[in-house]
């Protein structure tokens, strides 16, 4: 049985606001980011809201949002450079890559990329590999040039993805299919393209397993990262989707879609349900920031819900239509 | 009241799409699925509006009073079909599918799809106007399509659904036949396509130009003015290419929402007053019979219109 923990505040928490007021606006940036980096708990999260083609920047201080980013489509996610200089986010339907600096959000500049919707660097840093969910392609890429090496067609809608700590084999889900796809990143080649359930969406890698969303049911998937065999399924709830680990590495993060709709936290050692937050709304990814608190997109109901994840209470942020990828910088600065 | 829109549809999508998809096993499509439901609501809404500003003028200042409208109440049901039902979703889905194929393909080969905003990079990060550009280059598109949809005789052959209303009123902008309304968003998105429109636009780009399309459907004896009638569609200048005496092959005032085109294209006609509408040629059955009796009446006389029998004239 879960311990659940539920709040039904829904409204926005309404502090003093922290703006620097109208002196501000004379100080040079780099004077303005020190001045927003003093404030307590500073620092800005960006939101890709992808029902509104556009980026909402939200003050992590004061839970604003403080300027909206136009993107051409449909942003959907977000990855890091290795050199951790540029953000590139993800525009599905627009077909690019609008490249952010992380800490201003300045639009540096733009790239065609084909059907960009999940999107990540392999850990060490040289490849880039993109999920083409609505072409089924999964295309891998050099990090850095951007040279693409090898389109992979899959079907069917590739979604998330993990990577194998030693960067040898990035996990995909396909969401049409019900499967989850390895591929070789030395060779380039398929490794295994094995069932795990129905609809998984969000995949993580766990030691040698790989843990899978199953959205069309209500379960995680557990599965050999080697073989790809189905080990075992863990109850989360219906419509299990992304997963995510804590900063940690202590527990798992799982938020399901449907009945109930929630976030479930997996102690990542026996990976059974610990704890259960009830956020209706469509909770999709989320971040971690550093005083504790959880930030969600959530989907259904345009709105960003930071969690407080010891009273389990949150309160919510007003964004775009459709919020789904998330980037949290302690560092960034929120005005524009 | 746009967010208020968006959280409707939110509530569409988690309390109901969700756990149906689910029970069907078709979650995945989830994303489109949140789509329909942003369009249903549009699409309810605009219903609603329209509604509200037709009923009043209708019964304000009708052109026609009917003892019996029974034949408005298939129109009714056209609009629900059109508007809430089943063509948001397959005109969002397909058109989605359409464009990430097309565009993705394009990227491919190192060209960047065309988009306004790329074209004219000023536009960037301003939807409203993009969206009344879109929104003119469509209705320009209209233009022409309902201009040749009563230039060739197979293709009036199902237009005539259209027209045979005696009883025309807001509700009439609907009443199309299925294969008609087929071509016309094929029509329509491949200009949509062409020119880049958002697929979060398209269907409200569809609402928009429909909710000034059913007011000049209006049985409602209103004009816009000298002036006005010349920037916007108004009921009596629509009503003249309604009027009995321009249903077919020829007509007048085919513009949508703008009647720019028509005063371009020397199809305009400002004479006409409230005339009597309805097509003498088309069968009975196109007029006062029920939806499925319409479809198949017209489908017949597209097939006779194909191979060059002249179609029946009513009784």
């Amino acid at each position: 049985m879960l311990a659940e923990n539920y709040s039904g505040s829904d409204g926005l928490t309404r502090r003093a606001a922290l703006g620097l007021g109208a002196a501000a606006a004379l100080l040079p940036r780099a004077a303005l980011a020190q001045a927003a980096l003093a404030q307590a708990g500073g620092g800005a999260v960006l939101i890709m809201n992808s029902g509104a083609a556009s980026l909402s920047v939200i003050d992590m201080a004061t839970r604003r949002e403080t300027r909206r980013i136009p993107v051409l489509r449909e942003p959907h996610h977000w990855a890091l450079t290795p050199d951790r200089k540029e953000l590139l986010i993800g525009d599905s339907s627009g077909n690019e890559l609008q490249v952010l600096d992380p800490v201003t959000f300045a639009v540096l500049r733009r790239m065609p990329v084909s059907n960009p919707y999940h999107l990540a660097f392999s850990p060490n840093g040289k490849l880039f590999v993109v999920a083409g969910l609505a072409r089924n392609q999964v295309d891998v890429y050099e990090a850095g040039t951007y040279k693409l090496l090898k389109r992979f067609p899959i079907r069917s809608m590739p979604s998330h993805m993990d990577f194998a700590a030693d960067s040898s084999v990035v996990f995909l889900s396909l969401q049409g299919t019900g499967r989850i796809a390895a591929i070789d990143l030395r060779s380039l080649d398929v490794l295994w393209n094995e069932e795990c359930g129905s609809a998984p969406a969000g995949v993580l890698v766990h030691g040698s397993r790989v843990l899978a969303g199953n959205m069309g049911s209500d379960d995680v998937a557990v599965l050999d990262a080697k073989t790809g065999k189905l080990l075992r399924r863990i109850r989360t709830g219906k419509g299990a989707h992304t997963l995510f680990w804590a900063p940690d590495r202590k527990t798992i993060w799982v938020n399901n879609r449907l009945d109930p709709v929630s976030v479930v936290v997996l102690d990542a050692a026996t990976l059974d349900p610990v704890r259960r937050y009830r956020l209706p709304g469509g909770p999709d990814d989320l971040e971690f920031a550093p005083d504790g608190k959880i930030w969600f997109t959530m989907r259904f109901i345009h709105k960003v819900a930071v969690l407080d994840p010891g009273s389990g209470d949150y309160t919510t942020v007003d964004v775009g239509r459709s919020p789904h990828g998330i980037f949290l910088n302690p560092r960034a600065i929120a005005s524009a | 009241m746009i967010p208020l829109f968006d959280t409707a549809a939110g509530w569409l999508q988690e309390t109901l799409l969700l756990p149906l998809l689910f029970s069907l096993g078709l979650i995945q499509w989830e994303d489109i699925s949140f789509g329909w439901a942003l369009f249903a609501v549009y699409g309810a809404a605009q219903v609603v509006v329209t509604f509200t500003i037709c009923v009043p003028l209708e019964r304000w200042r009708p052109v026609e009073r009917w003892p019996n409208a029974q034949a408005v109440v298939v129109d009714v049901i056209y609009t629900f079909v059109s508007r809430v039902g089943l063509l948001p979703l397959i005109t969002f889905v397909l058109f989605f599918k359409l464009q990430v194929e097309l565009n993705g393909t394009l990227t491919d080969i190192g060209w960047v799809p065309p988009t306004l905003e790329r074209l004219f990079p000023f536009l960037f990060g301003k939807p409203v106007l993009t969206f009344l550009i879109y929104a003119v280059i469509l209705d320009f598109g209209e233009y022409w399509r309902h201009r040749l949809s009563h230039a060739f005789r197979w293709w009036y052959s199902l237009h005539a659904l259209h027209h045979a209303q005696r009883q025309m009123t807001f509700w009439s902008d609907d009443r199309n036949h299925l294969l008609d309304d087929i071509i016309g968003f094929a029509w329509f998105t491949a200009i949509a396509l062409l020119i880049g429109v958002p697929p979060m636009q398209f269907p409200l780009l569809v609402l928009l130009l429909r909710l000034i399309e059913s007011l000049s459907h209006a049985n409602a004896r209103v004009s816009y003015g000298w002036l006005g009638e010349r920037l916007l569609v108004s009921p009596r200048f629509h009503r003249a290419h309604h009027g009995v005496t321009a249903a077919g092959e020829v007509s007048v005032n085919y513009g949508a929402v703008l009647p720019w085109w028509d005063m371009l294209f020397r199809t305009a006609d400002f004479s006409r007053e409230f005339v009597q509408t309805g097509d003498p040629t088309a069968e009975e059955a196109l007029a006062t019979g029920g939806y499925f009796t319409q479809q198949w009446v017209g489908a017949r006389r597209m097939v006779r219109g194909i191979f060059g029998s002249k179609p029946r004239e009513s009784g």
